[in-house]
């Protein structure tokens, strides 16, 4: 299981990598290096954390071709590096780390997607987080809007209380990278549940439409696929606050994938799902039905769409009945709608009669 | 009688001055890029042809001034070592239209219709009022003759202006023979693939013969621009034979005017004697077919009788016309002008034979260049060419471009959108067409008229080189992929090991056994390339023994010896195995160890020899070569031909292809248990297998 490590136990994890190739190399062996299987083939459930998590499936990579022989040598090179900032208390953005592998010969990476890769790599092997080995995204985390106050300590080192409410703007709250204790606080709250939204353009209409004061909740933008903070987040305000917490996105197959996420653990990411995932999430909407039930301008699905569908159908996280029957009516309705398509009935729409009746099914509201 | 005296008294005369100078626009002076082009296209084809028929090896000098203070003129210099022109002759070669001897005779000519350059002579007067200065030097003569020249376009003849003897001295040497001409004329100096430079450069591809130089003077008198083509071989174009007309390409002016002219007084003996092909049963038949009397005289038909005669011409068979009116440029001449003009990996060029179509012989030459520092998201660069003389214009409308673009190129390796159009990729690709009759789509002489014959000709010529470049590009795949696994071991393996070993505080292992692990075969590194130095091709070859026995080979070279090429800086020694193919014993490659082939090929010019074949003798395969096959040798040993050693090429090849397979499935199953299995998967993806 993950968990936070102490430096000297991250660098003797990440050193163990290094041992595996060096002991191949010495036995005259093709060196090699071990990790788990990162495809739906390889995630189980896991009773006791209630997530999905990566199997006992194995697979290695080895020097035996030239892209994953470069792939060890760049896992070296960033062993060393992360070394180098832990013994000397610096840290460094995925980004900065992929420029620096300018100066690692024929380890350097090719675009950045490999070495974000590498990175979740080295986690997964070693069981650590990327925090760890003190590296950070750019990837901004989400914006959220509501009555709840959080501490957070800010860059001159004190600590901000900040009111989702009333201290911010229209943009809302805006989510750091890091929403560990030693950053976040989460303070105090008055509402009832939690939503996550998809898109940009939802989000804005609640809240000019004031859903968030009415219905008593805190509006959470996701941003697509959400970031590991904004995943991170939300478990914490569900765990914490003992706040329920709805996702509420576009009905299409991209949507499913991104409540599996959040709810069952991402499988990119499945080495530290009980620290990302909220398996008490729901499913809001748009559903294959409410496309139906709401006659909304839908849209055909497209032969990627498809193919996302059926995979989904194989996918463990989807194995339960109502994923089946939502994935199957998707596919034989052959259509998906947008959120914001709710706007053919006017712009109140949504927040007088969609979300009423939709939360109304949960026990909401 | 001199030799240019000889082809002046050929010349005969038509007159249509007047009718040039209300149709200019026919003849390429249409704008004023063009009107310059045109005329440095007509005195270089005049110097060619000039040169090729006294057997003079060409040196051409064109330059280009900007006319200070003055709009769009310029001034034309064009200088060559031809025969000269004599001095009674000069008024009618630059100052009468269609003058030329070509115009009259069968054979393969780059002017054709003799239109050339007096209509250079007229533009300049027209646009600008300058007389044209002419100085001519013949070798039977000691002194060189100056003419200032205008143009009388109502009589169709020059006035000269003046007229002198002079002693013409270049570099303080007096000139043996030659000619110089001196034209200003309205006209503009442009860069690009429609201008001069470029017409000289494609030039000098179908001219290897030719030394050509350029140079362009602004208008601040400042040499702006100078290009040398140098020549490329020193052997002229082969002298080429005028023939008879041939009856099935004869038109019905044309006939006239021979029967009017004829002196034979049968009809029979005057088809016999001024068409080629024509036996005396074919006469016969042609007469009966028209109904006229074998023994009708030929001056004395009437315009339907004529008109029989064509229509039964067409309808009786022939003996084909000679081929022997054509001079083709020469594949082997064709790929030395393309590697000395354009920076490339790959050169393929092609000559058929010559065929008849509608009693005209032509012949197709094709050539194509591929890689290097061509841009690969262009379209292919297209040189067309007729006759030896470029075609710069109406590239869509010209069947060369059709023919180029009704093949479907993506199955040899070049992009191309629903497989036809021009395609794209990092090539030119040459087609020229000889002919005693290039029927032109206009007068301005830039496309080639649709044929169906000449189509299908030029796209079977085209097919074979298409098959050379993909045979080209699947060898280049394969040295890439053993080019990836050189890479492993040499740079990334060790770099592993060294970080490694320093991460861990530990010394650095021993890699050869590794090596031989991810290897597990036997390669051969070969490249040939043209060293500037020392003027000469180099082979190198390594062959790395990349398995866990020693290994024994003989491995053999194919080179050009029959073009003269000579071995040298041969260290290595070995035997010779056959005409053009070198061997080399290597007695025992131990575990790890690598082998050096190197030699140098002297006599050659840079082009000649770009790419090297490799085969071995031996039990194991050998990357990067192909398995001799005895039986083929034996054949090549007693025929010592190049075809022989093409074929063996294309078999090898499959047979390289299946043991290579069965290889590398042998490497991938030499591991074992259950996370091995998933190793051998990954790999096959490179190692990913993410979301």
């Amino acid at each position: 299981m993950s968990r936070r490590r102490e430096e000297g136990e991250t660098k003797a994890a990440l050193h163990q990598v290094v041992e595996e190739m060096y002991t191949k190399l010495e036995k005259g062996e093709t060196p090699t290096m071990t990790l788990p299987v990162r495809t739906k083939l390889n995630i189980d459930f896991d009773k006791k954390l209630g997530v999905y998590k990566y199997g006992k499936k194995r697979s290695t990579r080895d020097a035996s071709s030239l892209g994953s022989a470069k792939n060890l040598l760049r896992a070296l090179h960033m062993v060393e590096f992360i070394d180098e900032m832990i013994d000397n208390g610096k840290s460094s953005t995925l980004r900065e780390m992929y420029y620096i592998s300018e100066g690692w010969g024929h380890g350097k990476f090719s675009t950045q997607n490999e070495s974000n890769n590498l990175a979740e790599d080295l986690e997964i092997i070693t069981t650590s987080m990327r925090e760890d080995f003190r590296l950070r995204p750019e990837e901004d985390g989400s914006r959220i809007i509501g009555n709840l106050t959080i501490n957070e300590l800010n860059r001159r080192g004190e600590w901000m209380k900040i009111n989702a409410r009333d201290d911010v703007g229209d943009s809302g709250y805006g989510v750091p990278y890091n929403v560990e204790r030693e950053k976040i606080e989460l303070l105090d709250h008055d509402i009832d549940f939690i939503m996550a939204i998809e898109t940009g353009g939802m989000f804005d209409r609640l809240i000019e439409n004031g859903f968030d004061e009415e219905y008593r909740c805190g509006l959470v933008h996701l941003k697509g696929q959400p970031a590991r903070s904004t995943r991170r987040i939300l478990k914490r305000m569900n765990e914490e606050w003992n706040l329920p917490v709805v996702v509420f996105a576009d009905g299409d197959p991209w949507s499913f994938r991104i409540f599996g996420s959040i709810a069952y653990g991402a499988i990119k990411t499945a080495h530290i799902s009980e620290y990302l995932a909220t398996p008490s999430a729901t499913y809001l909407g748009v559903t294959a039905d409410d496309i139906v039930a709401y006659d909304l301008p839908s849209d055909d699905l497209t032969s990627k769409d498809i193919e996302a569908l059926k995979s989904e159908l194989s996918d463990p996280r989807f194995a339960d009945g109502y994923w089946q029957e939502q994935i199957n009516t998707m596919l034989k309705l052959g259509k998906k709608a947008e959120q914001q398509s709710l706007a053919k009935y006017g712009l109140d729409f949504v927040t007088d009669t969609y979300l009423p009746e939709k939360l109304a099914e949960l026990g909401l509201a | 009688m001199s030799i240019a005296e000889k082809m002046a008294s050929n010349q005969k005369q038509i007159a249509i001055s007047e009718f040039f100078e209300k149709n200019k626009h026919f003849l390429g002076f249409d704008t004023l890029n063009r009107a310059i082009i045109t005329a440095v296209k007509e005195a270089v084809d005049n110097s060619l042809d000039a040169c090729e028929e006294a057997r003079i090896l060409p040196d051409i000098t064109i330059e280009i001034q900007r006319v200070p203070k003055s709009k769009d003129q310029l001034i034309l210099i064009a200088k060559d070592n031809g025969p000269g022109i004599p001095q009674k002759s000069i008024e009618n070669v630059f100052g009468k239209l269609l003058y030329g001897s070509r115009f009259h005779a069968i054979r393969q000519s780059r002017g054709q219709q003799g239109i050339g350059i007096t209509g250079v002579v007229m533009y300049s007067q027209l646009t600008t009022g300058k007389q044209t200065y002419v100085k001519s030097k013949i070798a039977s003569e000691s002194s060189a003759v100056e003419v200032k020249l205008g143009i009388d376009t109502r009589k169709n003849k020059a006035v000269k202006y003046s007229q002198e003897r002079v002693i013409w001295t270049e570099d303080e040497q007096i000139v043996e023979h030659g000619l110089f001409i001196r034209t200003q004329m309205k006209a503009k100096f442009q860069r690009g693939s429609q201008s001069i430079v470029q017409y000289l450069k494609m030039t000098s591809i179908v001219n290897p013969h030719a030394n050509i130089t350029f140079r362009y003077i602004n208008s601040d008198g400042e040499l702006e621009i100078e290009n040398c083509w140098k020549r490329a071989t020193l052997n002229l174009p082969t002298p080429v034979k005028a023939i008879k007309p041939h009856p099935h390409g004869i038109h019905l002016g044309q006939l006239q005017r021979m029967l009017k002219d004829s002196e034979e007084r049968k009809l029979t003996s005057f088809l016999r004697q001024n068409f080629s092909g024509v036996s005396s049963r074919a006469a016969k038949e042609v007469c009966s077919k028209a109904d006229l009397s074998e023994g009708a005289k030929p001056k004395l038909l009437k315009t339907e009788q004529v008109n029989s005669l064509l229509d039964a011409c067409s309808e009786v068979k022939f003996l084909p016309p000679p081929t022997n009116c054509l001079s083709p440029i020469e594949d082997l001449l064709i790929k030395k002008g393309l590697s000395k003009t354009i920076d490339s990996k790959f050169v393929t060029t092609l000559t058929r034979n010559p065929r008849v179509a509608s009693g005209n012989p032509y012949q197709i030459e094709v050539g194509l260049i591929f890689g290097g520092s061509m841009p690969s998201d262009q379209q292919v660069q297209l040189l067309r060419f007729a006759n030896r003389v470029p075609l710069m214009y109406q590239q869509g409308g010209c069947l060369l471009t059709q023919a180029i673009s009704s093949i479907d190129w993506r199955q040899y390796g070049l992009e191309q959108s629903g497989g036809k159009g021009v395609p794209k990729g990092p090539a030119t690709i040459l087609v020229h067409l000889a002919s005693t009759n290039v029927q032109f789509t206009s007068e301005a002489k830039e496309a080639v008229a649709s044929n169906d014959d000449v189509m299908q000709e030029i796209r079977k010529a085209l097919l074979e080189l298409g098959r050379n470049l993909r045979r080209h590009m699947k060898k280049k795949k394969k040295m890439a992929k053993a080019q990836e696994k050189f890479d492993l071991v040499n740079d990334i393996l060790p770099a592993i090991a060294e970080k490694a070993s320093s991460l861990l505080g530990k010394p650095v292992p021993e890699l050869s056994s590794t090596i031989s692990k991810i290897m597990n075969a036997v390669i051969m590194e070969q490249s040939t390339y043209w060293d500037k130095e020392s003027k000469t091709v180099r082979v190198k070859g390594i062959l790395y023994n990349y398995t866990s026995r020693p290994r024994s080979y003989t491995i053999l070279m194919n080179w050009p010896e029959k073009q003269g090429a000579v071995m040298i800086d041969n260290e290595r020694g070995g035997r010779k195995e056959t005409i053009g193919l070198w061997a080399w014993k290597i007695e025992t490659l131990q575990s790890g160890e690598r082998a050096h082939i190197e030699f140098g090929l002297d006599n050659l010019e840079k082009g000649d020899w770009t790419e090297t074949e490799v085969f071995y003798r031996g039990s194991a395969e050998v990357i990067g070569a192909s398995k001799l096959d005895e039986k083929i040798l034996e054949e090549m040993k007693n025929q010592n031909s190049d075809e022989v050693l093409e074929t063996m090429e294309v078999i090898t090849e499959e047979i390289d292809e299946t043991i290579s397979n069965v290889a590398s499935r042998a490497m991938k199953n030499s591991t074992g248990d259950e996370i091995q299995k998933e190793s051998f998967q990954t790999t096959l993806f490179d190692g990913e297998v993410d979301e």
